[in-house]
């Protein structure tokens, strides 16, 4: 572009800059209090709704005037919902305060906001350094982040573009119209950043693969098809900064030469639909996105597709055949996408994180990107970390950290001081890693070393309760299920592994099971026609590598030393501890396997027994009376269960 | 003309043709279920066809590969033929083998792997397992044996080149795909009683004209 | 599979058939109608198959073959509150399928089936993203994190109680009448 289009393209977007800083300063500086409440779907699914409502009820109630500013998810999932309350007048700086239900948030009204108390008991700590509370930096589930991707995710309203301006959005898309694409492509490669997708290919090189395939049509798709159970950075991204996002996706078009975009987002994800569909429909009435972008010549139209419920649909040939109007099964690579891909175009399909990373290695430079990661890594990794594990949610930290720090340092470690057993990468094309390799460096190459892989970022932590024999059947069941049922190997393959692991985890395993679950899942792995197939074995032969003994006592011994394989245990009550007369345990039984004993202490009726577990929470601490066994003709018989009629 | 080297032989095939295609022409058999000369892009799923090309990492499927000039090629190393048993194990392992009732008996493509690669017919070291019902006859003219069936999709293919669309499709997903014949008026549209391109192409009898039953 | 319509859902085959012409005749709508329609009237009936095929000039085995590939798409009508467990990763290790078990032992059907009042139905779904209040279970809209079996017979007879208000409710309105 000329000189004088740069000039005009600055001149249209510094009025829209001016209009967003006016907005907010309007907010910051009105004298009332205000309260930002996470509204992202793990929020609502915790009440954030009903929070919200109080928040608004009660202060219509008092008669005080606050602003209510909704926001998206700042990844402390442990705390929801999460709500920042700053209240200048009271002197504090603005606070966090945690589990925040609707009572909470009408006693915080009466409290805090009227009274000038802001209820310590309550607090997470302040959002900045004071003298008068903890600030939550000196958490390390706060200091220890890097945030990159996320950094303004649970700050801003995700459903208010001006939100994003105001923080420097699109700044960066308005600066790249002003360079030509080979510049835009080569900061891209000289930052290293690999695609947050899995697989970690070198997102510059797929964008210069795009930008020289030949076509007069060329698309960008976004792939939000986020299916690991157990992840869900790609829904947060969405639901609390959709723009960075769609900003990542327009620089992307302008470098490769494509003027159609598609946000491919996953069914489950209603919200993430509406807040992204949302999100285009404001960047278009800014100019930001459709006919001659902030009156510069690049045009581009984004569109959202939602998936329809296709786990095999997050690889990309998959997706497009979906997109297309087909049965969403992988084809064959080569020809790969970026060379013949949507409708035949050449095509650059790129992860949500991959995306979002891209307006701030442009804004800080390759170098800075650099400065973060490791050598071969850069960047930082998003993980939801879940599981048995005491801070769950999203975490941002730079490549390079170990799995220890990230489990035991930053989440705070294993729930009810249990046991860790072990950590699953990488969803159901990963793998789970024991204790002695938790040292290991959280990037591409390291976990794939490892034996498990990035994967787009689930991490499951498993304490000593959970069976690894299970777990590989799990992911087995998942994927089983979710294979297309193109190819021949993950078709009929991963069904004959589920069906052995079924077999081990009810004691039914023979020796030669192991033996065929390693030498099957080898040939599946090479056998198989596209990364679902070729990945599926990885959880049972992690598992196989790393938890032997685990398999072997479910085969030889009929024992699962976890206790969880509900065939391989039974439960009694030690008659010592049980106290006379307790019903706890029996009014919960949802099959009434619990019997009163000719002493009226509790016997469990095997026959009925389904197992949950329900009687073993029920039963009141101080006497923690119910035991679990393995295997299950261990059980000591006391009684009999009296014949039910 | 490119001109390869395949299990030691010399061969010069047409530029662009695949490399499975190219080997069958000149007399090397690979195992195959789902290839046809016909198709511009083909589907690779039954995952028979493997051989290994010097200079690849790991076995690759033939059909996938257009030849080169100087391709040396081998389709009988022991890690190829692990995969073709494998793969052929596995296809076993949901047939229901009943071959003296069957109509393509000797014919069927099945057989003549089991004798190409020594496996025998009846699975040792998988467990069958079958589908329920044993047999779909909601097409109006023919029958569909979902434990016969390999899933190779040809007879939809056949269907859609010689009519423009197929009446066949791939229904539901994973392990539980099957054929299906959705749609009763778009199947007498076709006149698919006289037809029976499906039929004829079907390498191990899953589809059969009901009246050839009786 | 063939059910007879009810009355509503035969005002919400018009309905469709309105919509469906909005749609222009590409490949590429497919998934986006069939969407609609499951919107519209909960499920795919046979007849809406047929619609999509003659609006999109393609064989209905095709659109069928399509539908029949996505969990989305449902061929049977859902209950009036349809309960989804989740069973993802985090979910599972939190023993979601026990809670899965005890739905299905309450309401006496399987995942996958709805009750004959039609009034329930039960899925199992593939991670809600929820993992970190795992196990999860969503009854119509709502999503209920720390699941446990006892919850289960909780939140079934809430709906049980509701209902009951909501007919009790009308029956005073018609009688006020």
């Amino acid at each position: 572009m000329s000189p004088a289009d740069n000039e005009k393209l600055d001149q249209v977007f510094s009025a829209i800059r001016e209009e967003a800083e006016k907005r907010r300063k309007a907010f910051r500086e009105a004298p009332v209090p205000k309260i930002h409440i996470g509204m992202a779907t793990c929020g609502i699914a915790s009440g954030a709704l009903e929070t919200k409502k109080a928040f608004e009820e009660t202060l219509a109630e008092r008669n005080i005037e606050a602003l209510i500013h909704p926001v998206g998810c700042i990844g402390h999932c442990y705390a929801e919902p999460v709500v920042i309350i700053d209240h200048p007048d009271s002197g504090f700086p603005p606070i966090f305060y945690h589990e925040v239900t609707a009572g909470k948030a009408k006693m915080l009204v009466k409290l805090f906001l009227e009274e000038g108390d802001p209820r310590f008991e309550h607090i997470l700590g302040a959002t900045v350094e004071n003298d008068l509370i903890p600030s939550v930096m000196e958490f390390s589930r706060f200091n220890q982040e890097k945030r990159v991707v996320m950094e303004k995710c649970g700050y801003i309203d995700p459903e208010d573009i001006y939100d994003y301006i105001a923080e420097g959005g699109y700044s960066m898309l308005v600066k790249v119209l002003q360079l030509t694409p080979d510049k835009i492509i080569k900061e891209v490669r000289n930052s290293g950043l690999r695609g947050r997708g899995g697989a970690g290919f070198p997102t510059g090189k797929k964008w210069e693969l795009a930008m020289h395939a030949e076509g007069q049509i060329k698309i960008v798709i976004c792939n939000a098809d986020e299916g690991d159970p157990g992840a869900y950075m790609d829904r947060t991204i969405l639901e609390s900064n959709p723009h960075q996002v769609l900003e990542g996706m327009a620089i992307c078009a302008y470098a490769v030469g494509a003027n159609k975009a598609v946000v491919y987002i996953r069914a489950e994800y209603p919200l993430a639909v509406k807040i992204v569909t949302k999100a285009i429909q404001q960047a278009k009435e800014l100019g930001l996105l459709g006919k001659g972008i902030l009156s510069s010549t690049f045009d581009l139209e984004i569109d959202v597709f939602r998936g329809s419920g296709a786990f095999v649909c997050g690889e990309e040939t998959a997706l497009i055949r979906s997109i297309e109007g087909y049965r969403g099964m992988p084809r064959h690579r080569p020809p790969y996408p970026v060379e013949k891909g949507l409708w035949g175009h050449p095509t650059v399909i790129n992860n949500v994180k991959t995306l979002a990373s891209v307006p701030p290695i442009l804004e800080n430079g390759a170098t800075w990107f650099r400065g973060i990661g490791t050598e071969n890594s850069p960047g930082t990794a998003i993980f939801s970390v879940v599981g048995n594990v005491v801070h769950a949610g999203l975490v941002e930290i730079p490549m390079g950290v170990t799995l220890r720090t990230l489990i035991f340092d930053i989440c705070g470690g294993i729930l009810n001081k249990k046991k860790f057993r072990a950590v699953q990468i990488g969803g159901p094309s990963g793998g789970c890693l024991p204790a002695d390799l938790l040292d290991t460096p959280i990037d591409f190459d390291s976990l794939t070393e490892a034996g498990a892989m990035m994967g787009s970022g689930g991490m499951v932590v498993m304490d000593e309760d959970t069976c690894m024999v299970d777990v590989a059947r799990y992911f087995l069941d998942f994927t089983q299920k979710e294979s297309c049922g193109k190819c021949t190997f993950c078709r009929i393959g991963t069904h004959h592994l589920l069906r052995i692991l079924e077999r081990l985890t009810k004691g039914e395993g023979q020796d030669k099971d192991l033996e065929q679950l390693e030498s099957l899942s080898e040939d599946i792995k090479t056998g198989s026609l596209c990364g679902l197939g070729k990945t599926a074995p990885n959880p049972a032969l992690t598992s196989l590598k790393y938890f032997r003994d685990e398999y072997e006592a479910h085969v030889k011994e009929k024992r699962c030393p976890a206790l969880m394989c509900r065939s391989l245990i039974a439960y009694y009550f030690d008659l010592d501890l049980c106290a006379r007369g307790c019903d706890a345990c029996a009014t919960c039984c949802p099959v009434e396997a619990v019997f009163t004993t000719s002493n009226r202490k509790k016997g469990v009726d095997q026959e009925l027994c389904v197992k949950c577990g329900e009687c073993m929470v029920a039963c009141p601490p101080e006497y923690d009376a119910v035991r679990k066994v393995s295997p299950s003709n261990l059980v000591p018989v006391v009684e009999r269960a009296p014949e039910k009629k | 003309m490119p001109k390869l080297l395949v299990d030691n032989k010399e061969i010069e095939v047409k530029e662009g043709t695949t490399l499975l295609q190219a080997c069958l022409d000149n007399g090397i058999y690979i195992p195959n279920l789902c290839y046809l000369e016909s198709m511009d892009d083909p589907s690779a799923s039954c995952r028979m066809c493997f051989v290994e090309i010097e200079g690849e990492e790991k076995p690759i499927t033939s059909c996938t590969v257009t030849v080169k000039d100087d391709m040396v090629v081998k389709t009988d190393t022991l890690s190829v033929r692990r995969l073709h048993r494998t793969a052929f194990r596995l296809l076993l392992s949901v047939h229901h083998v009943d071959c003296k009732n069957c109509h393509v008996n000797k014919k069927c493509e099945l057989q003549r792997i089991a004798k190409y690669l020594e496996v025998g017919l009846k699975p040792k070291h998988l467990e069958q397992h079958l589908k329920e019902p044993d047999i779909d006859q909601d097409h109006p003219f023919l029958d569909y044996y979902p434990n016969r069936c390999v899933l190779c999709g040809k007879c939809i293919h056949i269907c859609r080149k010689k009519h423009g669309q197929s009446v066949l499709t791939f229904a539901k997903r994973g392990f539980d795909t099957v054929i299906s014949s959705y749609g009763k008026n778009d199947v007498s549209s076709l006149a698919c009683e006289k037809c029976v391109v499906c039929v004829d192409i079907c390498p191990v009898g899953a589809l059969i004209l009901k009246e050839a039953q009786e | 599979m063939n059910q007879e319509l009810t009355t509503e859902e035969q005002a919400a085959l018009k309905n469709i058939a309105a919509k469906l012409s909005t749609f222009e005749r590409q490949r590429g709508n497919l998934i986006p109608v069939l969407q609609m329609i499951q919107e519209e009237i909960a499920y795919l009936p046979p007849e809406t198959l047929k619609m999509v095929a003659e609006h999109l000039g393609i064989f209905e085995c095709e659109v069928y073959g399509v539908a029949t590939f996505y969990n989305q798409f449902r061929f049977r009508p859902p209950g009036k509150h349809p309960i989804k467990v989740c069973l993802g990763t985090a979910c599972h290790v939190r023993a979601g399928d026990i809670i899965l078990e005890n739905f299905e032992r309450k309401l006496e059907i399987s995942e996958g089936e709805t009750t004959p009042d039609r009034e329930f139905s039960i899925e199992r779904v593939a991670c809600v993203g929820c993992c970190a209040m795992a196990p999860v279970a969503i009854i119509g809209e709502t999503v209920h994190g720390q699941m446990a079996p006892s919850k289960v017979e909780g939140l079934l007879m809430r709906i049980e109680i509701e209902k009951e208000m909501e007919e009790r409710e009308k029956q005073k309105n018609e009688s006020g009448r």
